[in-house]
């Protein structure tokens, strides 16, 4: 009998995997949005499965507060969403084949490396497998993750901290409209 | 001991293939959507899935730093960042694009004015 964490963990990627799908072969461009949503969510809870609390934390934040609203944003603005997005929203016959091919080789190439490279994975899971210490260890990554911040990354910080503000201004001059 | 597939969360493995169903999604979507924001969420998915694999591989991985193996945590960090970064000036062009041709399906969109 698997313990709860095992079947939470299987729903979890059962909701990821499923609602992936889902996003790339919803026909309305708006279910395709609300089921990245629900991918968003299973992605950040295999983070917490990882003993990664911070980067779920800041995943929900960033994708589900501010993305996922972008997303739905553009979608609601830029297209008439019921009759354009079903004509609109899949392509022809033959870009779904080229697309399915591509996607189907790449992931029997990811695939197969993975069970390739099995002998040394399960080496590797011989040095992850402590069992989860709530609050000492988590107040301990979180800790670990700031010192790497303001130490050893503190030049790309302050470089995405810049790409930031000229994300910014530049989505700005994009959409302004011109001054005639 | 049972093969590593039947480990659940104890499982480096699991957590890859995942990662890979998500990166095939993305490609699929990128390749077969016409409408400019479906592919902008194959980005998205595909970004994901790296930022999986990488939290993946910094917890099951050998290399320790402080007692901890953060570094994975940080790049996916970064990879957040840059998708939130990346999705703003993207749905910026997207609405730019439907400003002028009044359609955001990419192969009508095939002249430069409009």
């Amino acid at each position: 009998m698997p313990s709860v964490a095992t079947l939470v963990f299987w729903f979890i990627v059962l909701l990821t995997v499923g609602s992936s799908v889902l996003v790339v072969t919803a026909r309305n461009i708006l279910h395709a949005a609300f089921s990245l949503c629900l991918t968003f969510l299973g992605v950040a809870g295999l983070y917490i499965f990882l003993h990664a609390d911070f980067v779920a934390a800041v995943q929900l934040i960033v994708y589900v507060g501010g993305i996922l609203v972008l997303i739905m944003f553009a979608v609601m603005f830029s297209s008439n969403v019921v009759e354009d997005t079903a004509a609109g929203g899949r392509t022809t016959r033959l870009g779904t084949i080229a697309g399915g091919i591509t996607a189907l080789l790449v992931f029997a190439a990811i695939v197969q490396l993975t069970f390739k490279l099995r002998a040394p994975l399960e080496a590797a899971n011989q040095f992850g497998g402590e069992a989860y210490v709530p609050t000492a260890s988590v107040v301990a990554g979180q800790t670990g993750l700031g010192h790497l911040l303001m130490g050893p990354y503190l030049l790309p910080f302050e470089f995405v901290s810049v790409l930031l503000l000229a994300a910014l201004i530049g989505a700005v001059v994009i959409v302004r409209k011109e001054l005639t | 001991m049972p093969p590593a597939i039947m480990d659940g969360p104890d499982a480096l493995v699991n957590y890859l293939l995942v990662a890979g169903v998500l990166f095939a999604c993305g490609i699929f979507a990128m390749i077969s959507r016409r409408n400019a924001v479906g592919i902008l969420m194959g980005v998205e998915l595909i970004l994901n899935a790296a930022g999986i694999n990488f939290v993946a591989f910094s917890r099951f991985g050998h290399t320790k730093l402080n007692g901890q193996h953060l570094d994975g945590q940080i790049f996916t960090l970064f990879i957040i960042v840059l998708a939130a970064a990346e999705a703003v000036v993207a749905l910026a062009l997207v609405l730019s694009v439907f400003q002028t041709h009044k359609t955001i399906a990419l192969d009508e969109v095939d002249e430069m004015k409009q």
